[in-house]
């Protein structure tokens, strides 16, 4: 098939520009030493050859964040991060991981087979080295099987993007790690990067600013609809390394994209950062599509490990009737703190915010949205379902608000809780802000658990009790999980009923 | 010394130490009773809340208190005719009792300065919390109010009526109210004024079993006053309360309701209206605790927001762990009328116990244009057809009421803030 002798080729060419941008030279140069300083964060600027404004961004963006202190608004509790105790830069494979999916943690097989995640796919999720020359040549069908078996984010991500860069260059749209944009295209990131989440804007934001390794960038032209649905793969691949990823995605007048972002892939480990900055411009008429399935480690069964997932997300309806949708499943992550957001700049813009959030064991969620109505006549909807069982806690926190001049401003809020067990906690912090009389906002929210009656009715016909919680908590999350592409959907779903295991009895 | 180490305190923050040096020799109570204000104005040094704090989110006190009237003891104010006719009236004018109040029967009063002098009410003076300032400036300050002691089974013919009048100044008062197992009683709080004020009024009520009570607040308070009140209530098994308040005055005022269910079959209901006006800011703030099992509650505010006014509404219900089969609901409806008000809602949800109903709705909206329609086509002005809708808006949570006598007077009351209003 000469689609996957063009990925394995460009995958390969791939390998020699990394060889030849230093990436992966010698173990000794892989990994930055551990802590933050301004040495640090040149190092990584150098490491990925970037030009000198973005060195001088990374800086003014560092000097700011030493004046930064830590947020502790939200519901969460964790130790103190020792941010001078992590690496900021690892380069991936600097130490070997398992050669056969022998030596994989059968319970990460485990959840994989349940995905319905193929054989070799699961390999590649699960880190599994390819040390055999024979095995990079094999053909296949699996666009993951591209060559060597690439174990970090990025990779992955470009290895899709290998496979349909023709077709989508044809379409004038660019998908590629930002590390790359930032070299090839300069001019796009110097004007976007920033822009919506700007360096200042909060702690972790502004350590992101400073130490981003990798993201994504899309850039779909005017008048474009992305040929097909981009997405990305994450995971962290080191010990003690932070991961601090970077997405820019910008929608120029009348072009759409749908974007998906998952991270199925959980890597067994200690307790790890996960700082990331995503950033949507939409323009005029333009509308972009979000999605999230977020399935970082959530810890053991007794809150030992996990990921610290401290991300912000926001979108900017720029343009006038500019769209942009955020839909997340977040099963994983020991602690969340996540608000994807929407500022409704354009006039007629609408922003929209779909979310289950399901926690289990001992993990800590607080998530939710915010909706910043400045344009005339914007509208938003937010749309959140939060699952609380064992003994973790789940809090909704969200913010709607209409500015002076936002006549007409419109939104739709619903959050519903469901609890499992008597040892866990469901928090609603809803923020209404109204300062236009021609505003019109509702909000509604609910919080009850399973009742006996719907339980009963689905084991009397022989569902084992497990099963049948996870078919009521799927019907009771089915408005968002129809936001989602048909294949996430589908993981989606699985995803749920795996995070809510143990939860009965 | 590091001369940078203490913050810089406002010309509010300052006006207040220095005044509470100044009064203390006139404060009433010693021994435990000062402690606790010596307790209490340690924290006031730590400065007034910000809008870092949470609870304080949309009210920036630090910022909002601008200055801080002197006490003014010439001052003088006078007790005014209660809202519902025949109450007992105990009022207390520019923040003193008076030894003459009437008899009633099945209930001892006390002057709360003869409480803070011997030194019974002092274990009550803690303030809920570290970011409890009403509480911690009312403990600092109080120097008097009324003790209110139901016996057990009375029931009360007729409300009393709690006035607490300023005209000028200072005021710092406190209303601590004990409740008798299956005592029936309706307490009007009355809060007005004149002149440009800063009051503190602190309400502690205390719900034997099976008591019933229906608490108004009705404040009405001078465009120049600063009004922070807070009421406080622990239900006891089967005891149901009812509080309903009413905002319409001020400058800055805020309203903390707290309330706690401690017996099981406790039922609480708040209803409530904020008529807001003018260049003002209003904040009532509930934080509503459910700790034991099977008590309810129900919650509804009704906001109207006309002028440049300011308003808020933060409603937090906290289901404690063992709280099992609670059933909370909370709504807070808003009507925006203008284009320079504006109005902020935080109902929040707190729950760790698993079989419970809790809800909350929240809507801001403007008046209906069908129902404009629906009285216009009927040959009402736009005018007046506004006027129905508003006030038929916020007189339902008043219907609600069971007391006749108290329904009719607060309507009166509802009037007469539409005529001043337009």
């Amino acid at each position: 098939m000469p689609a996957v002798q063009d990925t394995i080729d460009r995958v390969r060419k791939i390998d020699v520009d990394q060889y030849k941008y230093g990436f992966q030279t010698e173990i000794a140069v892989d990994k930055a030493p551990k802590g933050l300083s301004e040495d640090i964060i040149r190092f990584i600027s150098a490491k990925k050859d970037e030009p000198s404004w973005m060195l001088e961004w990374r800086l003014e963006a560092y000097r700011r964040w030493l004046t930064l202190e830590e947020p502790t608004w939200a519901r969460v509790n964790y130790p103190k991060i020792d941010f001078q105790d992590i690496y900021y830069y690892a380069a991936p494979k600097s130490t070997p991981g398992p050669t056969s999916l022998s030596d994989v943690d059968p319970e990460i097989l485990k959840v994989y087979e349940k995905l319905g995640i193929p054989l070799r796919e699961q390999e590649i999720l699960a880190g599994v080295q390819k040390t055999d020359a024979s095995d990079l040549e094999e053909p296949s069908d699996n666009v993951y099987k591209s060559g060597r078996v690439a174990v970090d984010a990025v990779f992955d991500s470009v290895s899709v993007v290998t496979t349909f860069k023709k077709e989508l260059a044809q379409a004038g749209v660019i998908f590629c790690s930002i590390s790359e944009a930032i070299r090839e295209h300069p001019e796009l990131v110097q004007k976007y990067l920033g822009s919506v989440v700007p360096t200042s804007d909060n702690f972790y934001a502004t350590l992101n600013s400073a130490v981003f390794t990798d993201g994504s960038f899309v850039f779909v032209p005017k008048g474009v609809r992305c040929p097909m649905e981009l997405s990305t793969y994450f995971r962290m691949n080191e010990k003690n390394t932070g991961q601090f990823e970077r997405t820019l995605i910008i929608a120029e007048e009348g072009a759409y994209v749908s974007y998906l972002e998952g991270c199925t892939a959980p890597q067994r480990d200690e307790n790890q950062l996960h700082a990331a900055v995503v950033e949507l411009v939409a323009l005029d008429d333009a509308e972009i599509k979000y999605s999230t399935v977020q399935n970082w480690y959530p810890g053991d069964a007794e809150g030992k490990g996990g990921i610290y997932n401290f991300v912000t997300k926001r979108g900017d309806c720029r343009g006038d009737r500019s769209k942009i949708s955020w839909t997340q499943v977040e099963t994983g992550s020991a602690i969340t703190w996540k608000y994807p957001s929407c500022i409704l700049r354009g006039d007629d813009s609408s922003g929209e915010f779909y979310s289950i959030a399901v926690s289990n064991g001992y993990q800590q969620v607080d998530s939710g949205t915010k909706m910043i109505h400045l344009g005339k006549n914007t509208s938003s909807r937010i749309i959140s379902k939060g699952i609380a069982a064992g003994f973790s806690q789940n809090t909704y926190r969200g913010q709607v608000s209409a500015h002076r001049k936002a006549t007409n401003a419109r939104n739709f809020t619903n959050c519903d809780s469901l609890l499992i067990g008597d040892q866990c906690g469901a928090h609603t912090v809803p923020y209404m802000e109204a300062k236009n009389s021609t505003a019109q906002f509702e909000h509604e929210a609910t919080t009850s658990k399973i009742s006996e009656d719907q339980k009963f009715y689905v084991m009397q016909r022989g569902i084992p009790e497990e099963e049948a919680i996870a078919l009521i908590v799927n019907g009771f999350v089915k408005d968002v999980i129809q936001q989602l592409p048909m294949e996430f959907a589908v993981e989606a779903q699985k995803l749920i009923g795996i995070s809510l295991e143990g939860s009965v009895g | 010394m590091n001369m940078h180490s203490t913050p810089q305190r406002t010309q509010a923050e300052t006006a207040l130490i220095d005044a509470f040096g100044e009064r203390l020799s006139l404060l009433p109570g010693d021994g435990a009773v000062m402690l606790k204000r010596d307790d209490a104005i340690e924290a006031i040094k730590h400065g007034l809340p910000t809008r870092r704090i949470e609870s304080w989110h949309y009210t920036d006190l630090r910022r909002l208190l601008a200055s801080v009237p002197a006490f003014d003891p010439t001052a003088a104010a006078k007790a005014l005719a209660p809202i519902v006719e025949g109450s007992a009236v105990l009022a207390v004018l520019n923040g003193v009792s008076s030894a003459k109040f009437p008899a009633i029967e099945g209930v001892i009063v006390h002057r709360l300065s003869e409480k803070l002098t011997d030194g019974s009410i002092a274990p009550g003076l803690d303030p809920y919390g570290s970011d409890d300032a009403i509480g911690a400036l009312n403990t600092a300050f109080v120097a008097d109010g009324y003790f209110v002691d139901i016996a057990d089974g009375a029931a009360l013919e007729k409300p009393i009526e709690l006035q607490n009048l300023q005209a000028g100044g200072q005021v710092h008062v406190r209303f601590p109210v004990r409740v008798g197992a299956g005592a029936k009683a309706a307490i009007v709080e009355r809060q007005a004024g004149e002149g440009a004020s800063l009051g503190s009024s602190v309400s502690q009520l205390v719900l034997g079993e099976g008591a019933e009570v229906t608490w108004l607040i009705v404040q009405e308070q001078a465009e120049t006053a600063t009004h922070l009140a807070q009421f406080k209530a622990h239900l006891g098994k089967n005891s149901k309360l009812t509080v309903f308040f009413m905002n319409a005055g001020g400058k800055l005022v805020r309203q903390e309701i707290v309330v706690r269910t401690t017996g099981e079959g406790a039922d609480f209901k708040l209803r409530g209206i904020n008529l807001l006006a003018g260049d003002t800011h209003t904040d009532v703030t509930m934080v509503l605790d459910h700790a034991v099992p099977h008590t309810t509650s129900t919650e509804v505010i009704r906001n109207v927001v006309t002028g440049k006014a300011r308003g808020i509404f933060q409603g937090r219900i906290n289901v404690h762990q063992y709280a099992q089969k609670t059933n909370a609901k909370m709504a807070c409806n808003t009507l925006l009328l203008s284009d320079d008000g504006e109005f902020s809602t935080k109902p929040e949800l707190e729950i760790f116990a698993d079989d419970v109903v809790c809800g909350h709705g929240a809507t801001v909206t403007e008046i209906d244009h069908n129902h404009l329609f629906y009285l216009m086509a009927r040959g009402i002005d736009e005018k007046t057809a506004r006027g129905l809708l508003v006030k038929a808006f916020v007189a339902e949570v008043i219907e609600e009421l069971d007391d006749e006598t108290i329904v009719e007077a607060l309507e009166t009351r509802l009037d007469d803030w539409f005529v001043a209003h337009g």
